[in-house]
């Protein structure tokens, strides 16, 4: 294999990394998402404990993404 | 001394057996901004008045509403008796990264958030974890602190321990990757914006459009990423280092 052809690889592979990485979050934060309004809209006034728990979770399920960003950051730079 | 890491210049140093690395450009944005924390933290004080019946001034309304933020919205989750003693530290962690985060809209040549570089945001998830020890051995004792790894049976003792690594590497990792992304997002949209415009509407107007819509990106990009995402994510990581710290000293 060629090095322009290894570098075009490296580049595909990064950009599927974080795009199919990034559809597990999207999913899950807009699950948690419309969650939390529903539950706030049926509630509204535990909209102050809702949210502090929805910025948790949400920052939960995004790690996933952050992980595949990282990788794909390797991939581009490090390896 | 000075050498090249990727594009970061990096001063490496031996100090004793091991050989110390530091990036200059993070440490001193760190310093400058811990200063100007402090700074303003003197300034603050002084509004404090000797009568506490007194009508507070604007500047302490400012430093009362931002205590009762951090005390209801971010430790709301805590019990009283942990509230009082956390809300130094998750207050003084919620105002660096918040300032380090905005730090990466500021138009300095050179200028890079301090979260964006993983040791900054590493070594302040390992002071969180390592502050869950001393708050769990406070609380609890150190032998109920250190039993707590056995439970629910002594079998899960390797599981236990790696949850810990996992959750202390994914709460550093996770500010740094919101962080860089948004820098790499900034960094990459402008040449791409530069090189869509030339080839669909040619050099010429390419020259007369791109001052608007770099302006116009470039606004959208730093609401966004530095403002909207670096706050959003300094509350995460204050919320989940209380989360944390609660849910050892239970």
């Amino acid at each position: 294999m060629g090095p322009e052809l290894v570098q075009g690889l490296r580049y595909l592979a990064a950009g599927l990394c974080m795009g199919l990485g990034a559809v597990g979050p999207a999913v899950g934060e807009g699950i948690i998402g419309g969650k939390a309004i529903e539950s706030m809209a049926r509630q509204p006034e535990m909209t102050n404990i809702l949210l502090r728990n929805m910025i948790i979770a949400d920052a939960i399920a995004e790690t996933t993404g952050i992980y595949s960003l990282l990788v794909a950051i390797m991939i581009l730079f490090v390896v | 001394m000075f050498e090249r890491v990727g594009k970061d210049l990096v001063l490496r140093f031996p100090l004793g057996p091991i050989t110390v690395a530091l990036n200059p450009a993070t440490l001193g944005a760190s310093l400058g901004i811990s200063l100007l924390l402090l700074a303003l933290a003197l300034w603050l004080r002084r509004e404090i008045p000797a009568d506490p019946e007194a009508p507070p001034s604007r500047r302490l309304a400012l430093l009362i509403a931002l205590v009762d933020f951090v005390e209801n919205q971010i430790l709301g989750g805590t019990s009283e008796k942990l509230r009082r003693s956390l809300l130094p530290l998750i207050a003084t962690l919620f105002l660096f990264i918040l300032a380090c985060n905005l730090s990466s809209i500021l138009p300095i040549p050179g200028m890079v958030a301090p979260t964006q570089d993983l040791n900054v945001t590493l070594g302040l998830a390992l002071l969180v974890y390592s502050l869950t020890h001393v708050y769990g051995m406070r609380t609890k004792g150190v032998f109920r602190h250190l039993k707590g790894y056995l439970e629910p049976i002594p079998v899960m003792l390797p599981m236990n321990l790696v949850g810990d690594m996992g959750r202390t590497l994914s709460h550093g990792f996770r500010l740094f990757g919101n962080i860089l992304g948004g820098a790499i997002m900034g960094a990459v949209t402008i040449p791409v914006l530069t090189d869509l415009l030339v080839r669909f509407l040619g050099p010429m107007l390419a020259t007369l459009a791109l001052p608007v819509l770099g302006t116009a990106a470039s606004l959208v990009l730093n609401a966004f990423f530095g403002v909207f995402a670096g706050t959003i994510q300094a509350l995460v990581f204050t919320l989940l280092a209380a989360a944390y710290i609660q849910g050892a000293a239970d």
